[in-house]
């Protein structure tokens, strides 16, 4: 039985993605669960495993073709068995808007009478890491259209946001993304006064991985890393939990002002939770967003009503300036994997695309020099010139911090001494990486400190 | 000097008389517009001023009379041939579009057709479906020809003049309503150039281009408007043939948002051209709202006096259509 292969949603907002890398040929065999291809969704880069064992055949789709998601971008043929692939859809069936005549055939089971489609089952990834457990199997509907997908309502697939050419330009000179965004205009249509206002006060990008009801978790990325770290943990919570992901500015899509200090970072951090009517969080920080995370705590604006900081810095002295400098001066992906390396134990947990992703966003925006501005900032000597410890008495509200015992970049023993009422877990055979490398963990982790700081609010 | 005040009909026939007066090339054709005093009484007492030779009468036939007008400009001479309704002016339209507008390319540049048509137009007179067209987009086709849309009294003499003096074909169309619309109108001879639209009403909340009766429409509706702390600017299109594009899209820089308001029927019109002017020029990347166009409705014009006032877009329409577009509600 053939599988066909499509383009994965792997996150909530997302309508395309960009063919990574082939992992293997066409013609070659693949066994099921082998890294297959990758992507790079808008957000991030991922790997996604074959759905199947079999020959990959019909390859549709290259390096750097953007593709809807649903897409057909291969077939995985069983060994010996011939197969066709269903012939294009696009003038079997009608197809209302002109939008959607670009999808390929992969929206499209077969037909009656074609011959093969029959046997062929649809492969919905929905996460990355391996196919899912169960395969959600569209089953046409009367109209023939495949049902669950999304093609009505309005949606088009692969549809930019709705933006007025003003409010386009406005974010285009500001570096800011429309995704980011409340358009005011109808139906949601972004206008001038809209990224103006969002993006006026505070140059920060931010974006709701979970929109709900109640205090959201914000997510606060480390050195050098973006909101898109935060995803694979996120994705392991609950969807009524709601969470804001920030750039912290030199980061991501947020650009790095005059001002390159870490009182800087506090300040566009809360002006951006401000602007998004975030009066209370559950902070979470990973490495200098703990640091910021702990500092955002400590002082009027936003009410923390928990804070997790892992492997934070500020907490001693010491830190890895070798790694920073090495980070930052590698410009290849042969000279930057070594660091990458560095931050984990499990090399793996960090996904093979992360260096060409960082690569790349550093063609397309100044982060290096951003983030060389920054650095002078935090390091003294080669030493932290941040000092959260202070800022750690007694917690007010329920805090955690969370170590990785092989870590490089921080030492984990820095985080000893503080607060018997702050919780401290050391996971062994983790580096700097815990959200990453003990996700599941983490995000348990995660789930009981949102918990206990609902519980402490009332 | 303070301002004087002319109508609209009296400003056109006070620059008729001055082009009579300074430049014996020039001289009047049409129906009715000797002693009769024209359909819309806007030569006037003229042929009394300067005689039947200068101020003719021609026979029905607005083929033959605009074909005398061509080919006494091709000898040299000035002639500003009346049309009593533009809509007649269909009968004519190979001369002034297969001759007027041609020959001086046809011929290498070796002729020049200095001729004027003035043609009164639009509706609100009660005059029904075949006298009462806005056709002017028609004719602002025509490569070859010049066109222009005056809306005041102080426009239509000065661009009837400079129409007079320019070497080439010019077309000016007269709203009928405006004939007897007063306004300041200097004295003694002016020209208004025949390719700028002017700014009728700064605003930085909306930019409405209108043409003719349409520009105080629109000029009445931005006081509405204001009231709402809408402002809106004003733009008198005045030439559709060349059109000003500078001002359009300097405009629309400015407020980021486009009503184009005209009379004549909205598919296809005057707006369609503004409209694109915008959308290719840097001017797009200013917009933030979609275009709005108010024109004519898809019909022709009808008898009924109720039914004529709700083909063509009136002030409360103008002003609802910008505030959909100001509120950000298209």
């Amino acid at each position: 039985m053939a599988v066909e292969i499509v383009m994965p949603r792997v996150d909530m907002d997302m309508t395309s993605g960009r063919m990574g890398r082939w992992h293997a040929p066409e013609g070659a065999h693949v066994e099921k669960g082998a890294t297959l291809f990758e992507i790079e969704t808008d957000k991030a880069a991922m790997e996604v495993d074959a759905p199947a064992s079999g020959v990959l055949k019909f390859v549709a789709a290259s390096e750097g073709d953007v593709l809807p998601v649903g897409a057909c971008i291969g077939w995985i043929v069983p060994e010996g068995e011939s197969f066709a692939p269903p012939p294009e859809k696009a003038d079997a069936l009608p197809i209302a808007r002109p939008e959607t005549s670009v999808l390929p055939n992969a929206l499209w089971r077969g037909r009656d009478g074609l011959g093969g489609p029959e046997s062929s089952q649809r492969i919905d990834q929905t996460q990355m890491g391996g196919p899912p457990p169960g395969l959600p199997h569209d089953s046409p509907s009367k109209d023939g259209r495949p049902s669950g997908r999304p093609m009505g309502g309005g949606e088009v697939v692969g549809e930019r946001p709705r933006a007025t050419p003003a409010a386009r330009r406005v974010a285009r000179e500001r570096g800011l993304r429309l995704e980011s965004v409340n358009g005011s205009g109808p139906r949601g249509r972004v206008q001038r006064r809209d990224v103006e206002q969002g993006g006026a006060a505070s140059n920060v990008h931010r974006l709701w991985l979970q929109r709900g009801e109640g205090a959201p978790i914000v997510f606060l990325h480390g050195f050098g890393a973006d909101l898109n770290g935060w995803r694979p943990v996120h994705r392991l919570l609950p969807e009524t939990l709601p969470a804001l992901a920030i750039d912290l500015p030199g980061h991501g899509l947020s650009p790095l002002g005059e001002e390159a200090s870490f009182a800087a970072l506090v300040e566009a951090a809360r002006a951006a939770l401000i602007e998004e009517g975030v009066g209370a969080a559950h902070l979470i920080g990973h490495s200098l967003g703990g640091a910021v995370a702990a500092t955002l705590a400590h002082e009027p604006g936003v009410k923390a009503l928990s804070l997790m900081l892992i492997a934070p810095a500020g907490l001693g002295p010491e830190t890895n300036a070798a790694f920073f400098n090495g980070f930052l001066q590698a410009d290849t992906e042969a000279a930057l994997t070594p660091w990458l390396h560095m931050l984990a134990t499990d090399a793996a947990a960090l996904g093979s695309a992360l260096a060409r992703t960082t690569l790349r966003q550093r063609r397309e925006r100044p982060l290096v020099a951003d983030q060389r501005r920054l650095a002078k900032a935090i390091l003294a000597g080669g030493r932290q010139a941040i000092d959260i410890r202070g800022l750690l008495p007694t917690p007010e509200a329920p805090t955690k911090i969370v170590v990785g015992l092989e870590d490089r970049i921080t030492p984990p023993h820095q985080a000893e001494g503080l607060s018997g009422l702050i919780a401290l877990h050391r996971f062994a055979h983790v580096g700097h990486m815990p959200h990453l490398e003990a996700r599941r963990e983490v995000a348990a982790l995660i789930e009981e400190l949102v918990r206990a700081g609902q519980r402490s609010q009332r | 000097m303070s301002a004087r005040e002319l109508s609209y009909a009296e400003a056109i026939r006070e620059a008729l008389g001055i082009a009579l007066e300074h430049d014996e090339r020039v001289f009047l054709m049409g129906e009715d517009i000797g002693v009769y005093g024209g359909a819309f009484q806007v030569t006037g007492d003229l042929v009394e001023r300067f005689g039947e030779e200068r101020v003719m009468d021609t026979p029905i036939s607005e083929l033959g009379g605009a074909g005398v007008a061509v080919g006494a400009a091709l000898t040299g001479m000035r002639p500003v041939y009346e049309f009593q309704f533009s809509d007649f002016s269909m009968l004519a339209m190979e001369q002034i579009v297969n001759q007027a507008a041609k020959l001086r390319y046809m011929l290498g540049g070796a002729v020049n057709v200095p001729v004027v048509f003035r043609m009164p137009t639009g509706s609100g007179l009660g005059g029904a479906a075949q006298h009462s067209q806005s056709i002017e987009a028609w004719y602002a086709h025509v490569p070859g020809l010049k066109v222009v849309e005056p809306s005041t009294p102080e426009d239509v003499k000065g661009m009837l003049l400079a129409a007079i003096k320019d070497p080439d074909p010019v077309i000016v169309f007269e709203h009928k309503l405006l004939y007897k619309m007063k306004g300041a109108t200097p004295e003694g001879y002016y020209e208004t150039p025949l390719d700028r639209a002017v700014i009728r009403r700064e605003g930085g909340g909306l930019t409405i281009v209108a043409t003719a009766i349409m520009v105080h429409r629109a000029l009445e509706a931005a006081d509405i408007l204001a009231k709402d702390g809408i402002e809106a600017e004003v733009i008198d299109l005045r030439c559709l043939r060349p059109i000003d594009k500078d001002a359009i899209v300097s405009s629309v820089k400015k407020t980021g948002r486009l009503l184009a308001v005209y009379e004549g029927v909205k598919t296809l019109g005057i707006g369609a051209e503004i409209s694109a002017i915008v959308a290719e020029s840097e001017a797009f990347d200013y917009l933030d709202a979609p275009i709005l166009r108010l024109g004519g409705v898809e019909a022709p014009i009808p008898y009924s006096p109720i039914l004529e006032k709700a083909a063509v877009p009136q002030v409360e329409d103008i002003v609802a259509a910008a505030r959909r577009l100001a509120h950000g509600e298209v």
